[in-house]
Parts: C-alpha cells; sequence; structure tokens
C-alpha cells in the first residue's frame, strides 16, 4: 500500500471533527459578475452526498455533483476518492541516472477512436487536480481517455538511488526532466495499457504543467500524435514576474494541518481552490502524514516542499510565449481572471496564432474551480482540432474542375446557417 | 451649439458623457443604422481604418494624420473596443460622429462589438468602473447588433495623384507608369512608392522602394484631395485609365475575411444580422477569419473563423468585380500588409498596441476617380451583370487595383497618461489568498 493510500485511509480512519463549521457560501462557489451568471452551465459547485458513505469503495453511481441535501458542514471537508473519477492508476517504473523512479499516473482509457487527454499538474499540486475536470470531460465526450500524471516529488510518484548509500537523490525538477518525464510516461502507458497504437494525444498542462506540455510539443518527441495542446493559466511574462513574491507567499501559508479535512477547509475558505468538490478530491493528495512529527497535534505537512525547489523556477518558464506559439498543433491558452499576456503572446493573439479563452471568474486553479466550464472549452478545443472530423470546403481548384464538369453547378453554402463542414456533434 | 455638439467636444476631451445622454445617443445610433444594409455603400474618396481597442490618444493621431470629420470622409472596420482604456471615449466619440455626420462616417462590426467578447477583454469592467452599472454597457452592445457587416467602397481612382510636386531627383528617376501605391509617415512625407506599370501589360508592377524624404508640402492639410497637379508617369493620363476596357472594380471591408459560405457580395446581404455575433457560421466567419499563405481553405487557429488562401481571394475577387478586400483583425508590424498580388489588404491603425506591442499604424486613402467626371461605375458586386455586355474571350475587361495611400503613424505620446499602476502579478503556481486581482481605477 502506496503511502497515498495509506493517507487516505488515515484520514478516514481519524475522522476528526472539524474544528470551525465551515460556512459553505455555495452562492460563491464558481462565482460570476452577473452577466456570466446568466449563461452559467450546471455546475460542481457545493458538497456532494457522498459522506453518508465512510468508505472509499468507488461506487461510480454516487451523485457528487449534487447539491449538497442538508447542512452538512462535516461532509464538506470529507476526503473523495479518485476512484470516483478515474477508471485506474498505473504505476510505471523507470530507472535512469541511478535513479528507480516509480512514476504514478491515473488513467481512465479511451473509447474506440476517442482522443486521449494527458494532463500535466502545475507545482506543489498532483494529477487529482483534474479529477473533478477528467470527469466533467468523460460525461461531455464519452469515448475521451484521460491520463493525468503525479510528477516528481508529487502526489503518488516515488524516487529512490538505486546505489545503496543512504543519501537522498538529488533534487532534479528541471524543465526538460519533467518533459522527458511525460514522454517516458505516454510512452509506458501505451505499453501497459496494451494499445497497439497511440490515440490522438491532447496534451493538458496547468501552471508549471503547461511549461512541460508546451515544451513536449515543441521537442515534438509525441510526434504526429499530438493533435493539440492546452495550457493553463501560466503566461511566461507574469510568471516571471510573480516569481518573486512566491517566497512570500510559501512562508505565509500553514506548514502543517490537524487533518485532511483541515487541509481541505484551508484550500477552500482561503479560496485557493474555490470549488469544494475539488478540494476533496485534490488535497488530500498534496499533504502527507509525518510519523515522528515534531508536532503531533498536527502531522499532516506538503508533500512537496517548494521552496527547495527555487532554484528551478525561472528555468521553467523561460522561453514559454515562444515555444507555445512555435510548436506545431493546435494551441489554446485558458487564463484566469483577466488577460495577462505578455507582449509575445498579444502579438501573436492579434496576429490569429492560437486560441486564447479567459473564464473571469476563475481562480489560479481553473480546472478545479470551474471543473465543467474548463472541460466544455478543452472539448470544444479537441473537436475543432479533431483531424477525423474535419472536412474543410473545397479549393478552388477542386471546385472549378467539377463545377466544369457539372456545368454551373457551384458549391452553394447555406448563408447564415451552422457550420456545414462538420460532422454534426452529439 | 447642440447637444449632440457639446457631446462631441466633451467625448473629444476624453471625458465620457452622462448615461443618459449615452441612451439617447444609442437610440439615435440604432435608428440610422437600422436603415444601412448589411453591405454598406460607400463613395470614393474615403479613408479605411483598422482595429482601434480603445486607444483614444491614439484615435485622436489618427484624425490628426488623416484630416478630421467631416472634412474626410472614413471607414472604420471595426472592434473600436476592448484592451485599451478607453474604449467608452472611443467608441461614444465615433457613435457621435456618426449620427452628426451620417455620410461622412462608416461604421463596420468586429469580432469584439460582443457581449461575449467585451466581457472579457476590458470594455465591460470600464463601464462599470466608469459609470458605476452595466447600462451603458448594455446600450452600446445593443448598438453593437445593429452595425454594418461589411461595406464597399466605390469610384476609387486606379492611380494617386501625388500629394505634393516631387523633388527633381525623384521625378527623373520615376519609371513610366503610374503611380499605384504612396507610403506616407506621419508628418506627411512619402516613404516608399510603388508604381503600376502602363496599362494593357500584365498587371506586374514595379516596386520602388527608395527613400523619399521631404521637400513635401505638408502644409496642405492630410485627407483633402489635392487639385490634379497632373499625373505622375510620363505618359499616362487620367483619361487612360478611364478608358473602356479598364475599370477599378469595387473595394470590400469587412473586419475578418471571406466565409466559404459566402460566394458573392449579396450573400452577405442576405444574412440577419441583428443578433450577437454567433460562434459559427457565416456571419462569425466575415468577423473572425484570416487570409493566410495556404490554398483554400484552412482551421484558424482562433477557435472561430477559417484561413483563406490566394486562390480563394482571387476567385472571389474576380466573382465580384472587386479589385481589393480591405479588412483588419490581425495585427501588422507595419500598420498594413498586402497579400497575394495585392488582392487583399490588413490595414491596423492601432500604434503599440495595447501600449506594449511596439507596432506602428496605418490608414489607408482611395482617392475618388474623377476621370468619368464624377460618375460612378456602379460595381456593386453583381454576378453576371455584365453579361452579353462586354463579358466574353477577346474584350476581358481589366480590373486593375485603386491606387493606394497609407498614411503610417506611431502611438500619441499622451496615451500614457491615466495608465493605471503596475497590475499587481498574478501568483503562478499558486493563488495567493486575499490578494484578489484589483481592477485600476482609471479615467477619472
Amino acid at each position: 500500500m502506496s503511502d497515498f493510500q495509506k493517507a487516505f485511509v488515515r484520514s478516514q480512519l481519524a475522522r476528526l471533527p472539524s474544528e470551525a463549521p465551515l460556512i459553505l457560501d455555495e452562492a460563491e462557489e464558481e462565482t460570476s459578475n452577473s452577466f456570466a451568471a446568466a449563461h452559467r452551465d450546471d455546475d460542481s459547485s457545493s458538497a456532494s452526498s457522498a459522506s453518508s458513505v465512510g468508505t472509499i469503495i468507488p461506487s461510480p453511481g454516487r451523485n457528487l455533483f449534487a447539491r449538497s441535501r442538508g447542512p452538512s458542514a462535516r461532509q464538506a471537508s470529507n476526503s473523495l476518492s479518485w476512484t470516483d473519477f478515474y477508471a485506474q492508476e498505473l504505476f510505471l517504473e523507470h530507472a535512469v541516472d541511478a535513479l528507480h523512479i516509480t512514476h504514478h499516473a491515473y488513467i481512465t482509457p479511451p473509447n474506440g477512436s476517442g482522443p486521449l487527454f494527458v494532463m500535466h499538474h502545475g507545482a506543489g499540486s498532483s494529477g487529482l487536480s483534474f479529477a473533478s475536470c477528467a470527469k466533467e470531460i468523460r460525461t461531455r465526450l464519452p469515448e475521451a481517455g484521460i491520463l493525468s500524471i503525479d510528477a516528481r516529488y508529487h502526489g503518488g510518484t516515488t524516487i529512490d538511488s538505486i546505489s545503496h548509500e543512504a543519501s537522498e537523490p538529488e533534487l532534479d525538477l528541471r524543465l526538460e526532466t519533467l518533459s522527458s518525464d511525460l514522454v517516458f510516461i505516454v510512452t509506458e502507458t501505451k505499453l501497459a495499457m496494451h494499445w497497439d497504437m497511440l490515440p490522438d494525444l491532447v496534451l493538458v498542462g496547468h501552471s508549471l504543467g503547461g511549461a512541460v506540455i508546451t515544451d513536449v510539443a515543441k521537442r515534438g518527441d509525441l510526434g504526429s500524435k499530438l493533435l493539440a495542446y492546452a495550457v493553463l493559466d501560466v503566461v511566461e511574462g507574469s510568471a516571471m514576474d510573480a516569481l518573486q513574491s512566491m517566497e512570500t507567499y510559501l512562508s505565509t501559508r500553514p506548514a502543517r494541518f490537524a487533518s485532511l479535512s483541515s487541509g481541505i477547509e484551508w484550500h477552500t475558505r482561503s479560496r485557493t481552490i474555490r470549488n469544494t468538490a475539488s478540494a476533496r478530491v485534490s488535497v488530500p493528495s498534496l499533504l502527507k502524514e509525518e510519523n515522528d512529527s515534531s508536532d503531533p497535534s498536527r502531522p499532516w505537512v506538503w508533500r512537496t516542499n517548494l521552496a527547495n525547489t527555487k532554484h528551478f523556477w525561472e528555468g521553467w518558464f523561460v522561453g514559454l510565449s515562444k515555444k507555445f506559439l512555435e510548436a506545431k498543433g493546435g494551441k489554446l491558452l485558458l487564463l484566469a481572471g483577466t488577460d495577462r499576456l505578455d507582449k509575445e503572446l498579444m502579438i501573436g493573439q492579434m496576429q490569429g496564432k492560437y486560441q486564447l479563452q479567459v473564464l473571469p471568474d476563475s481562480g489560479h486553479f481553473i480546472q478545479e474551480d470551474q471543473p465543467s466550464k474548463a472541460a466544455q472549452i478543452l472539448v470544444d478545443f479537441y473537436r475543432r482540432n479533431d483531424r477525423n472530423a474535419l472536412i474543410l470546403p473545397p479549393k478552388v481548384g477542386d471546385m472549378m474542375a467539377s463545377r466544369a464538369m457539372e456545368k454551373g453547378i457551384g458549391v452553394e453554402g447555406r448563408v447564415g446557417s451552422a457550420n456545414p463542414f462538420k460532422k454534426p456533434l452529439s | 451649439m447642440s447637444d449632440l455638439d457639446r457631446a462631441i467636444v466633451q467625448l473629444r476631451a476624453c471625458r465620457p458623457i452622462p448615461e443618459p445622454q449615452v441612451r439617447e445617443l444609442c437610440y439615435k445610433a440604432r435608428e440610422l443604422l437600422i436603415e444601412e444594409g448589411n453591405v454598406v455603400s460607400v463613395d470614393a474618396p474615403v479613408t479605411i481604418c483598422g482595429d482601434i481597442h480603445g486607444q483614444f490618444h491614439d484615435l485622436m493621431e489618427l484624425f490628426r494624420v488623416g484630416g478630421d470629420v467631416p472634412d474626410t470622409n472614413y471607414l472604420f472596420m471595426g472592434d473600436f473596443v476592448d484592451r485599451g482604456f478607453y474604449s467608452l471615449e472611443s467608441f461614444l466619440l465615433l457613435l457621435c460622429l456618426k449620427v452628426r455626420y451620417p455620410d461622412r462616417i462608416t461604421l463596420i462590426r468586429g469580432n469584439h462589438e460582443s457581449r461575449q467578447i467585451t466581457t472579457v477583454y476590458g470594455f465591460y469592467d470600464e463601464c462599470i468602473r466608469k459609470y458605476g452599472s452595466a447600462n451603458v454597457w448594455r446600450y452600446c452592445c445593443e448598438v453593437f447588433d445593429y452595425l454594418a457587416l461589411g461595406a464597399l467602397v466605390l469610384g476609387a481612382s486606379s492611380e494617386l495623384v501625388p500629394l505634393g510636386t516631387l523633388n527633381d531627383a525623384a521625378q527623373s528617376a520615376m519609371p513610366d507608369g503610374e503611380l499605384e501605391t504612396e507610403v506616407l509617415n506621419s508628418k506627411g512625407e512619402v516613404t516608399s512608392v510603388t508604381y503600376r506599370k502602363i496599362l494593357r501589360s500584365s498587371s506586374d508592377t514595379s516596386t520602388d522602394t527608395r527613400d523619399i524624404s521631404p521637400p513635401r508640402d505638408i502644409s496642405a492639410p492630410p485627407g483633402e484631395t489635392p487639385s490634379r497637379t497632373g499625373p505622375a508617369g510620363t505618359g499616362a493620363t487620367g483619361d487612360s485609365s478611364g478608358s473602356l476596357s479598364t475599370t477599378t472594380g469595387a473595394v470590400l471591408c469587412v473586419h475578418g475575411g471571406l466565409s466559404p459560405l459566402v460566394d458573392s457580395v449579396d450573400k452577405i446581404r442576405l444574412i440577419d444580422r441583428k443578433q450577437e455575433v454567433p460562434h459559427e457560421g457565416a456571419m462569425c466567419d466575415l468577423l473572425w477569419s484570416d487570409p493566410d499563405e495556404i490554398e483554400g481553405w484552412g482551421l484558424s487557429p482562433r477557435g472561430a473563423g477559417f484561413l483563406f488562401g490566394g486562390d480563394i481571394v482571387k476567385h472571389f475577387n474576380h466573382k465580384n468585380d472587386l479589385s481589393l478586400i480591405a479588412r483588419a483583425h490581425q495585427l501588422v508590424m507595419e500598420g498594413y500588409k498586402e497579400m497575394f498580388d495585392g488582392g487583399i489588404v490588413t490595414v491596423w491603425s492601432a500604434p503599440n498596441y495595447c501600449y506594449r506591442c511596439g507596432n506602428v499604424a496605418a490608414i489607408l486613402d482611395l482617392g475618388e476617380d474623377a476621370s468619368n467626371g464624377g460618375t460612378v461605375a456602379r460595381s456593386n458586386g453583381d454576378y453576371g451583370r455584365s453579361n452579353g455586355i462586354s463579358r466574353n474571350e477577346s474584350m476581358e475587361r481589366r480590373i486593375v487595383g485603386p491606387g493606394r495611400r497609407y498614411r503610417v503613424f506611431e502611438a500619441a505620446a499622451q496615451d500614457t497618461r491615466g495608465m493605471p499602476a503596475k497590475k499587481p502579478v498574478a501568483d503562478y503556481f499558486l493563488y495567493v489568498p486575499g490578494e484578489e486581482l484589483v481592477q485600476p481605477v482609471i479615467g477619472t
């Protein structure tokens, strides 16, 4: 049993009462200004009704995103199991540079010719950051598969020295290392799942993950299987600016928590994650329980020590905008709040080089704050870039040829009607 | 002085007008716009402008360079709002001018004239900030729905009349042919010119990009058609370009570009335009598509509209008796960009876009063809209208492009005034609690 699983079990056993009752302001979740509220889609706000079940047995039928039926502040900060969101988990062994890495990833395989969305989380997060969004993608595009990975030093991925020296392996979170890991995981997943070939790939990366998937796209290691890539809420220019304030931030957030529930509560109350269901599934993977804790009353600490990763920060984001614009494949940039494009991306956007979407009502964790909207955008993005579905209008040369044959019968479009050049969407 | 004139004065000073006045203005504008077809006919001379994006002080610079309304006849190809800090003042000023001088200014719709887009890219927030409610934004959006989708410029001259007298050196170096394009900087100095070979040869043009700096008569108010000082070419006379076998086709102006659903200008006229910009279909494409160096149609990376190649443009222009498509929508660092042998041009009128892109802007003057005594050859895009008259193999009419004068200008120095302090930095791999993005208060 991995540490990770233990963590879940413990959290269930502990069943600590939540300290302050959490005031769940449902109206505030996935909030919006008056306009956006008008066409908000369903949405995953609110506490779930799952809590009457005190176990972590998967039960797909559970209505996770239903409005809570009754006041249950305690339930609102219970953990949710990954099994409600992904079909299975993968442990992929990787021996490289005198290290033995067990890459951990969650997967829901695609059906038929469905695409595989490959998700890479941001620094300090985990593959469960995409859990809510993954589920929403599947409801909109049932044939889609999702592969969401835990990066090195994150979530359930473990790393040891092969040599018997007791020394800890040197921390390596360079961008190229993370990129190589992602390519390795995708390739290994194909073997582990016994696929003859890779499905069409849509890479999705949040924050640091956005830098990783952009790097992978630019390197072209995944070849023509890479259909498109989507970057969530990271822009080189403003990320570099933000680095200065990172340390201050890290020093002000709590270092430890009494329980998983209190960790979840902190994330929702501080509005770091603005959706309770998302926080309930993702936060437990961010924390680990210390065995001989210096503070036994608050044994839960961050799994990833972000302060130690400081010297990698700049390297993650340098050249991101250029790579994003230059790599092959459909490009989507999804930002939270306002558009904070740097000069390069601003020019690129105004020249029509990529698709930009902004969710004004979301925090940084777009895929967790607004899982259904993010999923809808990703699904639409895939559909638009799906090579099989796209039938472009004929070239003039072909048109003239066929016109010469049919004499006068040209291609007449229906004015003002829906686009007839795509397969009808479900 | 009427209320409208007073509003114009106030807006020219970059001060918003009161909400009830906006409401009345928008109401009047709608009454006016509803009478316009989807494709407005505009007679040359006209000055064509691209994206403005709320860069009010740059719009003032544009009027300085191109001449004021109503002295100069203007055509704005959309994207008045968003991104810049004075979308409100810019759009309301243009709208006031439209209501005051309906025949001297034409506004067509850009993809940013939409509820959905303005909610995200600044105009909505600006209205809330300046009025405390969304009412003004709502009035403006109703006007957006009535804006025309395109314009057809008729009666443009194929030949440019030089603005001033060329100095001897330039004159003697001038090749045979008529002046086809001329590029002026904001001081009115000619920076480059191209000549069209004289008639009936092929359509190739000789390009001459010598730097011709002053001396120019810059005292002449720009935008005013100067008196004819004689044709630029050696033998070419005004009459030669007006001979029977040669005609300047119409110029189609549209914000984005072509649509696979629109193979004739008349198809544009059939669209029901009074609605929010849809996500797909002909209306969406006209506002979102881009030309590209491809053959046929392509997928637009923007997520809406299409890419279209040179063959599509040539075919469309030929079929519709057009000599040029003028469009905006794409940032070009040089302010304008001609593609596909001059079949299409992008005009971009927001210098140093978003106060950081470092580009120059341009506007395009099309002169009036006076050779037929002011009679405009109606070239309204009716396919086949000339059937049986002169359209046969031996007498193929030759459509030549209009003479094009680009006025290139830079950002107004004062547009940095009132710029908000640097936005609070976003925190990129973690969200900083308690530090919500605060919208800066500006323009007050």
